[in-house]
């Protein structure tokens, strides 16, 4: 009888509200595109995905994703280098800056991508003589994740810095090692878990990207066309199963990314 | 601190002319630095000879880690200069400078493994595969870690990581070893025994050391000689011999372990203390007659009896009352009220006078006794106990002639 004495109500019915509470804000909605997807049988799902301006989609969404991920980490090291070593007038005004366009809503971004490199824009206008068009093209789409994917590497990448040892790069210094060698042999080993998370996470939120993208790429299938432009085309066309098709894919390949985030924290934060 | 000044330029002028003699391993020289408008070093100079071990004492805030830090590279001085092996070094940045740190947090590279960590020198000097493994073997014997070189310093106990960064620092044979507080985050007995064998370890390199520490009992025991720093200059450096039983200022006596210090008179060949008269032989240049003095004594160099017979040697300077009684395990404390007063100096002007009040209306002037066990055995005493105080050794320090400069 001891055992019902200490039987704790709240902890079965606080679990069980948690996830009532999820089933028709994630769960269900989620559940919705892989049954939808595969109603017709696999076939159709198959044919859809395989579509050429489909693939096109989808290796233009990894594409312009990997180049914007390179940068932006790229960009986090030495913004979060500059950052967290050295303290000068300004300093906090530019980490507020760098953290900004998160805030912004992707749609203005895109917007003042489009007011600064588009055809009559403030620099635009200057390149468009030549024959020079930035805008409509992959290397817009590219703009536009770098700009909305921004501070994400930085934000994970700075806080490793600041807490880093100083004495791990001194004792570098002392035993022989140029500031080159202490940054490759000690630095950038302790920040491999940040850089890992940092690409993933800016990976994954610049694959998924449509509102600045929609005004930047000019959304021509075949040509400037992302995954997510293309779910919102089809649906727009009535082709419900080819944009499931491409829903199910980038619903999975979130779902991974995150899984890796996750699991494989222990990993990645080793010392 | 005017002896202590003079004493300063005394080992500056010692030590100049002994600069370039091939025994001096690593010297500072004038060494001194400010932070905004605050000076945190001022005129220091020291030398380290050959396979020697220097140890810098002071209390947080003295200026230890400054200096040590500017040696090492990783700080500019102000004004002075850093020589190793007659090699002025004061330009040149850490990496160029051989010299070995040990930092207190150990500071060894944490995706590394320890023979990665030793070897680490002689990969970024691109030496040859087979010349960096024959290193790091016998450096493993050395520090004797040879079944932890596969081990992440996370895996290793801090007595392991220190010397895995000992270890590293040996690989690219440093001119001199720095040891920052190496042993402030280890337990007591940790501690002590690691001290030992760094001591053993630095004699079989004949590498000189230069720790920086606030533990004196550290210092006494690691340094072949030792700098006691008191907000950013030298009160003293010495043996530890010395620097114990014949400190040179009043900080040195009460930094290095408990001290007694009373107040005296010079007499001619005596010092009037308490109402006694002390035998002891001056320097005339430095004390006068009629000139207060300071007798500093250690708690140990007290012998107290209960007649008027005393051993050879030893001087009786009171009588007193036992206060207290404290049993602290190797010995015993005693904490003892003086019978007569010692305010001969407090009215420098006025001549020396007998008082006719009795003891207990005037302040008293307590003073710590040890005893050992043999000698707490033979001659047992309890508090309220009345005896007789005398010194087997002691020493006499001048008071500077403005009264405002006593502390």
């Amino acid at each position: 009888m001891r055992h019902v004495r200490g039987f704790d109500v709240v902890r079965p019915l606080s679990i069980g509200m948690l996830i009532l509470m999820m089933l028709p804000l994630v769960f269900l909605p989620l559940l919705s595109i892989f049954v939808f997807g595969t109603r017709n049988g696999l076939g159709t799902f198959w044919n859809a995905l395989v579509a050429p301006e489909a693939v096109f989609a989808l290796k233009l969404s990894m594409a312009t994703s990997f180049w914007a991920t390179v940068f932006n980490v790229l960009f986090g090291l030495f913004a979060s280098y500059v950052l967290s070593r050295y303290h000068f007038w300004g300093r906090n005004a530019l980490i507020v800056t760098i953290s900004l366009p998160t805030a912004i809503p992707t749609a203005v971004a895109g917007f003042a991508l489009l007011l600064l490199w588009g055809p009559y824009g403030v620099l635009g206008r200057f390149l468009a003589p030549h024959g020079i068009q930035l805008m409509f093209t992959a290397g817009a789409i590219i703009l536009a994740n770098i700009f909305v994917t921004f501070p994400l590497a930085f934000g994970v990448i700075k806080p490793v810095f600041d807490t880093m040892n100083r004495s791990l790069e001194e004792a570098s210094a002392t035993i022989g090692a140029t500031r080159w060698q202490t940054f490759w042999h000690v630095t950038l080993p302790s920040l491999r878990g940040a850089i890992v998370s940092g690409a993933l996470l800016t990976f994954a939120r610049a694959v998924g990207e449509f509102g600045s993208t929609i005004l930047v790429s000019g959304n021509l299938a075949g040509r400037t066309q992302t995954a997510p432009l293309y779910i919102f085309a089809k649906f727009n066309e009535g082709q419900i199963e080819a944009a499931n098709a491409i829903a199910i894919v980038l619903a999975l390949f979130s779902f991974l990314i995150f899984s890796v985030l996750f699991f494989a924290r222990d990993w990645l934060d080793v010392d | 601190m005017v002896r202590a000044k003079s004493k300063l330029i005394e080992i500056d002028r010692k030590s100049e002319s002994t600069t370039n003699t091939p025994q001096s391993a690593a010297s500072v020289r004038g060494l001194s630095k400010r932070f905004g408008k605050s000076s945190v070093l001022e005129n220091i100079s020291f030398d380290v000879a050959e396979g020697e071990a220097l140890v810098l004492l002071g209390a947080s805030g003295s200026g230890k880690t400054t200096i040590l830090r500017i040696i090492a590279g990783l700080e500019q001085p102000y004004t002075g200069k850093v020589i190793l092996h007659g090699r002025d070094v004061t330009e040149l940045p850490a990496r160029e400078r051989g010299v070995g740190v040990i930092f207190q947090s150990y500071a060894l590279f944490p995706k590394m493994n320890v023979e990665k960590n030793i070897g680490y020198g002689l990969r970024i000097r691109k030496r040859k595969r087979r010349e960096i493994r024959e290193t790091v073997d016998h450096l493993l014997e050395l520090v004797q870690l040879q079944e932890h070189r596969k081990k992440f310093p996370s895996q290793l106990s801090g007595g392991q990581q220190q010397r895995v960064a000992i270890a590293r620092t040996l690989a690219y044979k440093p001119e001199v070893l720095l040891f920052d507080e190496p042993f402030g985050a280890l337990d007591t007995q940790t501690r002590v025994h690691l001290r030992r064998e760094i001591r053993a370890l630095l004699r079989k390199v004949n590498v000189p050391a230069i720790f920086i520490t606030h533990d004196q009992e550290e210092a006494l025991e690691l340094g072949d000689r030792v700098a006691v720093l008191n907000n950013g200059h030298i009160e003293q450096i010495g043996t530890p011999y010395e620097i114990y039983n014949r400190p040179a200022t009043e900080y040195v006596a009460t930094f290095l372990g408990a001290a007694n210090i009373l107040e005296g008179v010079v007499r001619g060949n005596y010092l009037e203390v308490a109402g006694s008269k002390l035998p002891a032989v001056l320097d005339r240049e430095k004390f006068r007659d009629g000139d207060c003095v300071k007798i500093v004594f250690r708690p140990e160099d007290v012998v107290a009896t209960k007649g008027d017979l005393l051993r050879s040697g030893a001087h009786r300077i009171s009588s007193g009352i036992v206060d207290e009684v404290t049993f602290i395990g190797a010995y015993e404390r005693l904490r003892v009220r003086l019978a007569t007063s010692v305010d001969e100096c407090k009215t420098q002007e006025e001549p020396f006078y007998l008082t006719t009040e009795t003891p207990e209306r005037r302040p008293s002037t307590s003073i710590s006794i040890t005893r050992s066990k043999p000698e707490a055995n033979t001659l047992r005493l309890s508090t309220g106990d009345r005896i007789t105080l005398a010194l087997t050794s002691f020493t006499v320090l001048p008071i500077p002639r403005k009264p405002q400069s006593r502390a």
